[in-house]
């Protein structure tokens, strides 16, 4: 029993092992650590993902590894090398990850999001657009706005994300150095003075959830402000951002029209984000099949999950592909999910897997859990 | 008395004939009546002429040496090789005929050609191939007859005749026979503690006991299931003594060898790219409803191309694994290159015939063992089997409606 134990403790601890990295921070990773694990704190991985972030199976995946462990892949490398060599004076770069389904692009904005937060960036980031325009839930929220005609407001989605974004740049709201630039009138006893810190405006927004779409707008806007201004600098991560263009949402509104996305407040919000008018940060969108109903997945290529207005309104851009696994790198994954017992059998079921896996990361982790 | 116990006409028999010795056999055999009748005859004119009965004599002891039972053989026989003969020159005749309808040679007209003109002029879609009309020389069609198993005198030629089944019993006889030597054999060994012939053993795994049928052509009798299995136990236990390698001529005869080496004959050549890398392409590859071709390139670093796209072509893993089988069984899997044009069908249907080519391909960058491991793993199989129809009067090709009392 106690040699069990120990033996489960020497797993677990395992450093010494060729598939994981003790460099737990990803501003120092480098191509020396490519395809290998590195594990996140967890209560920083708590402030982080605490409220979506990560994919679902990958969320279920980490509870029962009981840890955080992201692979440090290329397209990840690629993108912070980028970040860190980019000149901040000039307009936004905007950066488009793209791939097939189940690669990791999900887990590529991740890594950069416990990248950026080391960085002391200012983070905007939106988990899984689909939630608020495709998933219908039996009682969605929804009203007429107030303030902008003949649009939708999703009050519940937004002040959820809200919350969201107070977890996640905790440090930087706190710090109250962020100032808001003029005065929001919410009604005829409500208004946020200009000068107020933001975290004044997150907090409204949330403690008053009719007013929560028009708080995002509001931030949106504050943000481009302030980071313009060098009071900060801001990453915008949207995962499943071709959702805001595809042209019909599930959403009804009370008298059974059809919404599109164009017509939900929260998407002209982020649309005006991803905009280039604004400088000193980094946009990063992903175009995610998954996004999009089963019938028009036939390509994973930008050009066609983005569609001509969505193509238009990111160009110009930098496309970043997210691949299978490579050798290493599905060696590498092998042997993690061996340490884990996620995997076990005689060795050569990993040529199998990699032949049925086709190397894709999440038919691989798939495949692997009744083994 | 004994006469008073049979019947009236026998009776009558009885006061025409003579007293002999077989008279008993009249009564019982009533097909060997004829001989009595005949010997009356001779009796008859044995009183009148002293010279005639001696040549009567004569002819009635050559006579006699044929039994009965020799003479209807002989009257079978001759009638068999008179039908035989008729066919055999109808055959001819018909194949005559079928050359001029074919506008052929009708001397060089063989039983090939004869296949292909009745497929022509008859075709059929009945799916048993026996069912399908067919022209076969006579010998072909009509089962071997056994020869004369008794002399001529009526006495059988082998000492197991009145078992009914005297090949299978001989066979068994043998063998019991073979298990005794083997034993004395080892004794023999053991007493005088001699080391074992090094050169001596038995490869029983390129071949296999004869079938029922088979065992059956070969003993020209029909046996039943209890004795073919008695047949098989008795083999086995031969076979599993430790010097079986003695009788290895005795144990060869009822074993038949796996059809290996027609593999080995048709394996074609591969041809070279221009790159000069080999190849071999596999046309008709057929499964259910897909059909495509099948290029397998040697050496390769294990790429698959299906239509164009890579293995994600199929969706699930059942059909992946179908591909990769041949490659994982013969581990070539990194060594070689696919390319498959396949259309038609589901995925189920189109991965088993990629596996089915791949594995055909294969055959010319393997060695004969691995040959001989495949064809036993299936993986040289064609699988035939098509859909079902759907029957009238219950829902599925097999399904019946669900059973219902009233």
């Amino acid at each position: 029993m106690l040699s069990r134990s120990c033996r489960h403790l020497c797993r677990r601890y395992s450093q010494a092992v060729t598939f994981r990295t003790i460099e737990n921070s990803p501003s120092q990773h480098n191509e020396k650590q490519e395809g290998l694990f590195y594990t996140m704190n967890p209560d920083l991985c708590k402030q982080l993902f605490g409220h979506g972030g990560f994919p679902k199976s990958f969320q279920l995946q980490t509870k029962t590894f009981t840890e955080t462990a992201i692979m440090v892949r290329r397209p990840a490398l690629d993108l912070m090398n980028c970040i860190r060599a980019s000149d901040m004076d000039k307009p936004v770069i905007r950066y488009v990850l793209y791939g097939e389904k189940g690669t990791g692009k999900s887990i590529t904005i991740a890594h950069l999001l416990h990248y950026v937060h080391e960085e002391g960036y200012l983070i905007v980031h939106v988990p899984w657009v689909s939630e608020w325009l495709r998933r219908v839930p039996r009682h969605k929220e929804m009203s007429n706005s107030q303030t902008r005609e003949g649009l939708v407001d999703l009050p519940l989605d937004a002040a959820a994300w809200l919350i969201h974004f107070k977890s996640q740049n905790q440090t930087l709201l706190k710090s109250g150095d962020l100032k808001i630039s003029k005065e929001y009138v919410w009604s005829k006893r409500e208004k946020t003075e200009a000068g107020a810190p933001l975290a004044a405006l997150v907090e409204h927004g949330i403690s008053r959830v009719k007013y929560a779409c028009d708080v995002v707008d509001a931030i949106v806007d504050e943000i481009k402000i302030l980071s313009t201004n060098k009071l900060c600098k801001t990453f915008v991560a949207i995962d499943g951002f071709n959702s805001f263009f595809y042209p019909l949402t599930r959403l009804n509104t009370p008298t059974k029209k059809k919404v599109k996305p164009e017509e939900v407040t929260l998407t002209s919000s982020f649309l005006k984000l991803t905009n280039n008018d604004w400088s000193n940060g980094a946009i990063v969108v992903s175009a995610d099949q998954l996004a999009v109903p089963d019938d028009h997945q036939e390509s994973y290529l930008p050009r066609y999950l983005l569609y001509k207005k969505g193509f238009e309104h990111l160009d110009p851009f930098v496309p970043i592909e997210v691949g299978r696994y490579n050798e290493k790198e599905f060696l590498s994954c092998a042997e993690y999910y061996r340490d884990r017992l996620w995997l076990r059998g005689p060795p050569e079921i990993e040529t199998e897997l990699k032949f049925t896996s086709a190397c894709n990361p999440y038919r691989f982790m798939e495949q692997c859990a009744p083994l | 008395m004994y006469f008073n116990s049979i019947t009236m006409s026998r009776v009558i028999i009885k006061q025409l004939l003579p007293h002999t010795k077989s008279f008993c056999v009249t009564f019982r055999n009533p097909t060997v009546s004829n001989v009595f009748n005949y010997s009356t005859k001779v009796t008859t004119t044995n009183s009148n002429n002293a010279l005639e009965n001696l040549t009567d004599w004569e002819t009635l002891s050559r006579k006699k040496k044929i039994s009965k039972a020799m003479k209807a053989y002989l009257e079978r026989s001759q009638e068999h090789d008179e039908f035989m003969k008729r066919q055999q020159f109808e055959y001819n005749i018909g194949k005559r005929h079928l050359a001029n309808m074919m506008g052929e040679d009708p001397e060089t007209f063989t039983q090939k050609d004869v296949d292909r003109a009745i497929e022509y002029l008859f075709p059929s879609g009945i799916y048993d191939p026996a069912a399908r009309p067919l022209m076969k020389p006579p010998e072909e069609v009509f089962p071997a007859r056994k020869a004369a198993e008794f002399d001529e005198a009526g006495r059988p030629h082998h000492f197991l005749f009145y078992t009914g089944k005297p090949s299978y019993f001989k066979l068994m006889y043998d063998a019991a026979e073979n298990i005794q030597q083997l034993y004395n054999f080892q004794d023999k060994i053991i007493r005088k503690k001699a080391t074992p012939d090094p050169n001596g053993s038995l490869n029983l795994s390129s071949s296999v006991w004869l079938t029922k049928d088979q065992l059956e052509q070969v003993l020209v009798e029909t046996i039943t299931e209890l004795e073919y299995n008695n047949f098989k136990l008795v083999m086995q236990r031969l076979v599993s003594l430790p010097h079986a390698y003695r009788v290895k001529e005795f144990i060869e005869k009822y074993r038949k060898p796996l059809s290996s080496q027609k593999f080995a004959l048709e394996i074609p050549k591969p041809s070279y790219d221009a790159e000069g890398r080999a190849f071999i392409t596999t046309y008709e590859c057929l499964r259910k409803k897909a059909r495509g071709d099948v290029t397998v390139i040697a050496p390769g670093t294990g790429k698959i191309t299906i239509n164009g796209k890579d293995i994600t072509y199929f969706e699930d893993v059942q059909s992946r694994e179908q591909v990769m089988f041949p490659l994982i069984f013969t581990e070539m899997q990194d060594r070689v290159d696919i390319v498959c044009n396949i259309e038609g069908g589901g995925p189920s249907g189109q991965s088993g015939a990629i596996r089915w080519g791949i594995a055909w391909g294969l055959r010319s960058f393997v060695d004969a063992e691995m040959l001989q491991k495949m064809h036993v793993a299936g993986l040289l199989t064609r699988d035939f089997r098509r859909r079902e129809r759907k029957k009238p009067g219950q829902p599925g090709a097999r399904k019946k409606p669900t059973w219902k009392k009233r």
